[in-house]
Formats: C-alpha cells, sequence, structure tokens
C-alpha cells in the first residue's frame, strides 16, 4: 500500500540517521515510484536526517565512524532521487571549492565538511588532500566558485593557507572568493589574522558558507 | 646532579625529580627544525634515509640546548610504508607522508607485507638509535611508533577505515591484530637496538574520531598489547600520545598501561590530571605559540603548563620545522629553572 508523502520522508531521514543504506535505498526507490518531488526528498528527507546526524555529533551521541555510515546512506538515498529532479534545481547553487593544504594527506575533516556541505544543497569541488595553494585559486576562478574551504591537521601547513588568501588579495578576488577554513591546529584568530573565515567544525561550516553566501560578511 | 635519561626515567616512573625534564619523542612529535638543519648541515629529505643523517640531525636539538633526548624517526610513515603503502618523502619542511593505499578494504589485510625491520627504513632507523645511543650515553634515546589505529588508516583510505570498524568489525580487528603484532616487531627491534624510551603516537586513533566506546575498542587494546610485548622485552618507559581533546575518554587514558600520557594543547592539563592519576602527565605546550610566539612568552606557558600539572614537559604536538631554536631553548631553559615547583607538583599529584 502507498505510503503518504510525509511518512516516506520521515522514515528517510530515519534510516539516514540509524545508517542503513539498504532501507534508504528501498525508501527512496518508492518515493521515486509515487512520484512525489525529488528536491523535497532531499530537503525534508535525506538532508534532514543527515542535520540530525550532524546534531548528535555536535552532542557526542555519534563521532566520524557513525557520521560516516550516515553519509553512506545519504548519499545512496540521493543516487535514486538524483535523476528524478528538475533541471533549474540543479543549478544556480552556490559554488564551493574545498581541499586540504599542501604537506597534508589527513583529510577526515575535509571530508565531513563537504559531506555536510553538499547535504545542504552546495555544489562543492574537491581536490582532495595535499594541494598546493595556487591550485585552489585556478578551479575557484575556472568555475566561478564563491568560496574556498580549507582544512589542515598540522601546524606546518598553515602557511598554505595564508598563501592562498595572499593570491586572492594579489588578484584582487579577495570580495568575490571568500576563504574559510578550519582544523586541528586553526583559530579563530589566526583565521582573522590571515583574512579569511574561521570554522570549528562540520557543522558550523555549513552555517557560515550559508552566511558568507548570503550577507556576504567582511572580514 | 640527575642526567637527561636518569631525570627522565625517574619522571616517567612517577618519582620525585629535581625539576621536570624537557622533551620531544620524535616520530609524529617532530622535534627536528630548519635552525638545526643549518647548525648540523644536515637536512630532510635526505635523513629519513640515512641513518648517519638522521642521527645527526636528532642528536643536533639536544647539542644546541634543544630537547633533553634524541628520538627517531621524523615522522609516522616507516611502517606504513613497510607494509606496503606509496610514501613521499616530503621535503626540507614537509614531513614525509602517504600518497597510496594498499588496501582498499580491511577484508584484504592479508595482502599487507609483514614489516622486515632489517630491511628498508626500519632498519635505518635502528642504525640511527644504535648511533645515538653511543654518542652520548647520558641523553635518553626515545624509540617511536605509529599508533596501531592510525598504522591501519595510513594502509587503507581513512574513510572506509572508520566505517569498517564497524560494518566489518571482525574483519577489521583481524586487521588491527595483524598490524599491532608489526609494531611489536619494529617496536622490539628499536628497543633492541639501544632506545630507552617508546612513544607511541595515535593521531587518528583519538576520542574525538573514535568516540569513548571506539576509544576502549579499538584503540586501548590494541596499544596495551603493544605496551605489554615490549615490557616482556625491557623495562623502558613507555610514553602513549593521543591527539584532540581527551575529556570523553578519561577511563580509556586510565585504561591504558603506558607510564605517561602525552597531549594535544586543546586539552586542559589540569582536568586531565586531576582525572588520570596513574600515569605522569606529559605536555603541552601549544606548538603554535612555538612556532609563533616569543621566548618570554613561551617560559611563561611552560611554566603554567607544570603548573596545571604537567610533570614532563614537551610541545603539544610535532613542531613546525620553522619554529627558532631559540623558542625551543626558551621552554627547555624554563623547565632547567623550576626546581622547587615540580617537587611540589610531583607531591600533590603523585
Amino acid at each position: 500500500m502507498a505510503k503518504d508523502k510525509a511518512e516516506l520522508l520521515e522514515k528517510m531521514a530515519k534510516s539516514v540517521v540509524e545508517m542503513d543504506d539498504d532501507l534508504t535505498v528501498e525508501l527512496a526507490q518508492e518515493y521515486v515510484d509515487q512520484q512525489y518531488d525529488g528536491y523535497d526528498a532531499i530537503n525534508m528527507g535525506l538532508a534532514k536526517g543527515m542535520d540530525r546526524a550532524g546534531q548528535l555529533y555536535e552532542e557526542e551521541e555519534y563521532y566520524i565512524p557513525e557520521l560516516l555510515m550516515c553519509s553512506d546512506a545519504m548519499y545512496s538515498g540521493l543516487e535514486i532521487i538524483r535523476p528524478h529532479l528538475k533541471q533549474q534545481e540543479r543549478s544556480g547553487k552556490s559554488k564551493i571549492v574545498i581541499g586540504v593544504v599542501e604537506g597534508d594527506t589527513h583529510d577526515i575533516g575535509k571530508n565531513l565538511v563537504k559531506i555536510m556541505l553538499e547535504t545542504s544543497g552546495f555544489d562543492v569541488v574537491d581536490l582532495g588532500r595535499d594541494i598546493p595553494p595556487i591550485d585552489f585559486v585556478e578551479k575557484a576562478k575556472e568555475i566561478h566558485a564563491d568560496l574556498i574551504a580549507l582544512s589542515t591537521l598540522m601546524t606546518t601547513t598553515m602557511d598554505g593557507m595564508e598563501e592562498v588568501c595572499q593570491i586572492l588579495k594579489e588578484q584582487d578576488l579577495t570580495e568575490r572568493i571568500k576563504v574559510m577554513v578550519g582544523g586541528g591546529p586553526i583559530s579563530k584568530s589566526f583565521a582573522d589574522k590571515i583574512g579569511a573565515h574561521y570554522s570549528e567544525d562540520a557543522t558550523k561550516a555549513v552555517k557560515l558558507a550559508q552566511q558568507l553566501v548570503k550577507e556576504e560578511i567582511r572580514c | 646532579m640527575l642526567t637527561p635519561k636518569e631525570r627522565l626515567s625517574l619522571a616517567l616512573r612517577g618519582n620525585a625529580v629535581d625539576r621536570p625534564p624537557c622533551i620531544c619523542p620524535g616520530g609524529m612529535m617532530n622535534m627536528i627544525v630548519e635552525d638545526v638543519m643549518d647548525l648540523t648541515g644536515k637536512s630532510w629529505p635526505e635523513a629519513h634515509t640515512d641513518a648517519l643523517l638522521m642521527a645527526d640531525l636528532a642528536a643536533g636539538v639536544y647539542e644546541n640546548g634543544g630537547f633533553e633526548n634524541f628520538g627517531v624517526p621524523f615522522c609516522m610513515t616507516v611502517e606504513a610504508e613497510a607494509m606496503g603503502a606509496k610514501v613521499n618523502m616530503g621535503t626540507r619542511i614537509n614531513e614525509p607522508r602517504v600518497t597510496a593505499y594498499p588496501l582498499q578494504s580491511v577484508e584484504e589485510w592479508n595482502k599487507l607485507q609483514p614489516i622486515d625491520v632489517n630491511a628498508g627504513r626500519a632498519k635505518i632507523v635502528t642504525e640511527a638509535i644504535a648511533l645515538l645511543k653511543a654518542r652520548n650515553p647520558d641523553v635518553p634515546v626515545i624509540a617511536n611508533l605509529c599508533g596501531p589505529v592510525s598504522l591501519a588508516s595510513s594502509l587503507i583510505e581513512p574513510m572506509i577505515y572508520y566505517k569498517e570498524l564497524y560494518k566489518k568489525a571482525d574483519k577489521a580487528h583481524e586487521m588491527m591484530e595483524f598490524v599491532t603484532s608489526n609494531l611489536i616487531a619494529f617496536g622490539k627491534a628499536q628497543i633492541q637496538a639501544g632506545a630507552s624510551v617508546l612513544a607511541i603516537s595515535d593521531p587518528s586513533g583519538t576520542g574525538e574520531i573514535l568516540g569513548p566506546r571506539g576509544f576502549q575498542n579499538f584503540a586501548v587494546p590494541y596499544l596495551n598489547k603493544i605496551i605489554a610485548a615490549i615490557r616482556e622485552e625491557s623495562e623502558v618507559g613507555i610514553i602513549v600520545h593521543i591527539c584532540g581533546r581527551l575529556k570523553n575518554i578519561y577511563s580509556g587514558i586510565t585504561a591504558l598501561d603506558s607510564d605517561a600520557i602525552s597531549f594535544d594543547s586543546i586539552t586542559n592539563a589540569k582536568a586531565l590530571s586531576e582525572s588520570v592519576t596513574n600515569k605522569a602527565i606529559m605536555g603541552n605546550v601549544s606548538t603554535f605559540i612555538l612556532e609563533k610566539g616569543a621566548p618570554e612568552k613561551l617560559a611563561l606557558v611552560a611554566r603554567q603548563c607544570v603548573e596545571n600539572g604537567v610533570t614532563i614537559l614537551s610541545p603539544a604536538c610535532g613542531i613546525g620545522p620553522k619554529t627558532a631554536l631559540a623558542n625551543i631553548r626558551a621552554i627547555v631553559d624554563a623547565a632547567k629553572s623550576m626546581k622547587n615547583a615540580s617537587l611540589n607538583q610531583k607531591t600533590c599529584i603523585l
């Protein structure tokens, strides 16, 4: 028997929080079979589940393994939903270039931020890890990105973040492309100093990114 | 007057000493800076693959008024490379790092090569330890191991690894057993070569990443297995370094059988020393202040650490190679001037 839309959405959110890939796929399939709206499935189902997972992470109920398993469930549902999105819902999103600066190969934090940003509707281009500063700027120019998000876990690679900000300044791009930074050794005062915006963790990064593209906060 | 080796040995065991030792173990807890490269004429990346260069560079820190120990290697990629990971040796100022993993899933763990302690960089490290021991018997030589979770997540993409800890728990534990037995072999080889202290750093196996339950299940048992096996071999002092906030894993830290717990600047030394009472408390001078701060400020930070319950003074993490030697000297000199304060601290903590 056909379940109603709200019920399916709630179940999808729950199956994401409960890290159940198979159930999420099953529910997403049932949802598209009913020809309900794809955009709502993401916003009010999958993303809502990921949101709750992020909240559980902030409350220290969930940790990184749990959050990654939730995101697996979310992405597997997304694969079913995506072909059913209307065209205009797929374009016009804010674009973010993300990566780990050169010299560091730790990218768990970056991956979490990426997951949360994608869930919240950003178009995220992931350069990966160990990335030279100039590459961030080049890619951001190429795709007309609004933001560059940089992560590092090592004190030794923080200079690379400063270099990205420096290159943007030299090319007179600081107004157009904002920089957000995060990771173990990074502090707000460091971010302020180099002309970037600081985010403490993945869920706060989403709020910061939303503010930065909306209100165009100045450093 | 105690030698640096005697002082560290006593402090690790919780005995009263004239003043806190000031050390930096090596391994993930890097102590090599450009100033020392300039003074010794030896530098990265060459020193990662040559025992003589490695020993000279490590000794250059102590011999120029720096930390009161020798410590090798200068990275945490020796074990992963020996087991099949591809490693980029980095540059003069960037540490070596893993660039390709040999495994796609924990299920494939039996594809891993065992560490051959008589080959490659494992052998270079043990040779460097022997050279350092001969160089100055009064200075403790600290051997280093990559922690078991960090090694496992250097052999497989960490995103996959962390998920499979739960999705494929049996296979994940099998892999952890194998990784642990290899760490034991390399640890023993370093002790046999002459190290008097072993430091195990597990930046990927933290309470912040795994949570208290994960830390208890996947970090503590394997760390303790290594510690027990090393103790069977020799009476060396053992340090465990865990990154990140420790407040949710005090009981896990207490359950570790190491002599000392070393920790990040983000963790409050006072709260830790009040909650973990069965270990020497080692830390936790911010590496950011160490690199960017002035020497006078560092002397204050060092004092603050000791006032908060630290009994072995050290940086909170590996230090950046651009850190000035003068700044390292500032915290070492601060430790040297501490005399009575440390004794008072001792009696209230231990």
